[in-house]
């Protein structure tokens, strides 16, 4: 499918006078869509570099660091530090402008202990300490935890939690993607 | 490196600014370049060199632009450099001019604003912002942009207060300049502080507004301008550098850092010596990046140095340095019409040092520092370019 007709669809799916029902960004590149497949069974899974063993973030086509040309998609610690969070008050897109409408959509980037940087929507409810609930009151430095799940366009996505957050199991994390709403199209009650 | 004597930039020209146009890209391209060669009495053939730069122009390039203008230039250039594309090809059309490559280069940069166009490029900027920044939260660059202001806020002290500053002085500058699209409108501290939230500590008035445009100059041999009859500046240093620092885990420098002192020893002169500084102000953090690492002031010192600088074009603001910032407004007041933005500066510099900017004059002016910043691709703007432009009266 060429760019100029993958456009056209996103813009009719993106379309808010179509849709009762609106979903995150479906697009990806085929490594990234390698991404949403390598994450399906595990909690968090990047691409690793088979020669050197740098992780790689986001996903590529060769490795970042010695250029390797072969990249294995492998389970990664979810350990991580908060570099900045905030809170969204506009976005270009139907989903996130419904969600936005409701609260600020808080995203956060974070440093893996890996080594890579991630963009991450944040849970802020699994920050109980915090005072406020919005990501400005959340301290750089915080120690977060990562893993990806599937949002509502079924691609998977990173969400970040604060550190001491069970993620081991599944439904933990289904668990923590649902109340971000993410695993569920924002409608649009009133019609069209 | 071998300096850039004997070419020089003419024919400034910004066209056709709007909020939004049904328009192409081809068109804004097209009508900038008719401008330029109606201010220079040229005839189209006598342009044998063409750089373009545009986010919107589709399945065209700058080779199928030739067609359509049926050109027949023998050297030609795309640069999708965004914020650095115009002092990119003013790199590149300087040595084409000085290697005999080309006579006459007419750099470019041009966009349309078609109905949510915007959120078309946004949606397909590169790789990585598909897969990994447009997905979490998709408002352009304003999360990136968002991240790093906090962080800058945090580490550095800054306050809203002080990026006020540079809003409100260049729109008191685009007051003063009658394209700008928001220099009808004045801004008061208030207002911007009032402003509704966009993400985390940007608020409407530390964000451009996309639109449509045009900006592009002429590049030759000195004696040809003379020939020419036209009037003219010169390129006194020049220089770039993409992705450095890649190790920072949040940007808060950019490559000026690594050339700035060469920029000022090639054109044996000193921060001090600038009368009038354009950076590329996307939103204000990334412009005192730029006053820091350009030399103004030192890491960190930005929101003092802000404070205590009038960045007016005309001085008239109370503090007692005087540094006209982006005289014509910048983006933030005039609009950002795509990669006609990374042009608007060296456009409006060629202006002053030619004194052609009769409602936005900087009394005097004979230096000019034009800096460059672009490409959101992930967590950080990655390229970087400067230049020192002089007048032709040293």
């Amino acid at each position: 499918m060429s760019k100029r007709q993958t456009m056209r669809q996103r813009l009719k799916l993106n379309r808010p006078s179509r849709r009762r029902l609106a979903r995150p960004p479906r697009q990806r590149t085929p490594v990234g869509m390698d991404f949403t497949a390598a994450n399906l069974p595990v909690a968090l899974s990047l691409q690793h570099c088979s020669a050197c063993g740098a992780a790689q973030y986001p996903p590529r086509e060769v490795c970042g660091d010695c250029l390797c040309p072969t990249l294995v998609w492998r389970e990664a610690e979810t350990g991580g530090t908060l570099l900045a969070g905030v809170d969204l008050h506009h976005s270009l897109w139907e989903f996130f402008k419904r969600r936005i409408a409701q609260a600020p959509w808080p995203v956060a980037s974070v440093r893996l202990d890996c080594g890579v940087t991630v963009f991450a929507h944040l849970a802020l409810h699994t920050f109980s300490a915090l005072p406020a609930k919005d990501a400005a009151s959340l301290p750089a430095d915080t120690r977060v935890a990562v893993f990806s799940h599937s949002d509502a366009s079924r691609n998977a996505v990173l969400i970040a939690v604060s550190a001491d957050t069970p993620i081991a199991e599944r439904g933990q994390r289904r668990a923590i993607a649902q109340q971000l709403e993410l695993t569920s199209p924002a409608e649009k009650p009133e019609g069209i | 490196m071998k300096d850039y004597a004997g070419v020089v930039l003419a024919a400034p020209v910004s066209f056709g600014y709007a909020r939004q146009s049904p328009r192409g890209a081809n068109w804004f391209i097209g009508c900038t370049l008719a401008e330029m060669l109606r201010q220079a009495g040229l005839a189209k053939d006598d342009v044998d060199g063409l750089a373009v730069s545009s986010f919107s122009l589709g399945a065209d390039s700058a080779i199928t632009l030739t067609q359509h203008f049926q050109m027949s230039p023998r050297w030609i250039d795309q640069l999708p450099y965004g914020g650095a594309a115009g002092l990119v090809a003013l790199r590149r059309a300087a040595r084409a001019v000085q290697a005999g490559d080309a006579e006459i280069v007419a750099c470019i940069g041009g966009d349309g604003a078609a109905h949510r166009a915007f959120e078309g490029t946004a949606a397909n900027f590169s790789n990585f912002t598909i897969d990994a920044s447009f997905p979490y939260g998709a408002g352009g660059p304003n999360t990136a942009f968002a991240l790093i202001t906090r962080h800058y806020m945090e580490r550095f002290g800054a306050t809203r207060e002080d990026f006020a500053r540079v809003a409100l002085d260049q729109r008191y500058n685009a007051n003063h300049y009658p394209p700008a699209l928001l220099g009808h409108k004045t801004l008061s501290l208030e207002q911007y502080l009032g402003a509704r939230p966009i993400a985390g500590p940007l608020h409407l008035f530390d964000c451009v507004m996309p639109c449509a445009g045009g900006e592009g100059f002429l590049m030759m041999s000195e004696d040809r301008a003379r020939h020419l009859g036209l009037p003219y500046c010169h390129i006194l240093a020049a220089g770039e550098l993409h992705n450095a620092h890649r190790d920072d885990p949040v940007q808060f420098r950019g490559g000026w850092t690594e050339y700035a002192d060469a920029l000022y020893q090639a054109a044996a002169l000193g921060p001090e010596d600038i009368d009038l500084l354009q950076t590329y102000d996307d939103y204000p953090v990334i412009s005192m990046l730029q006053m820091e690492d350009l030399g103004f002031c030192a890491k960190g010192e930005g929101p003092a140095f802000v404070r205590d600088t009038d960045l007016r074009f005309d001085g008239s603001g109370q503090q007692a340095r005087k540094l006209p910032h982006n005289t014509s407004g910048g983006q933030l007041s005039v609009g950002q019409a795509g990669s006609a933005a990374g042009y608007m500066g060296i456009v409006e510099s060629i202006r002053q040092l030619t004194g052609r900017a009769p409602h936005n004059p900087v009394s005097g002016a004979r230096h000019a520092m034009v800096s460059g910043f672009g490409m959101i691709n992930y967590d950080r703007g990655l390229c970087s370019a400067a230049a020192i432009l002089g007048s032709a009266q040293q």
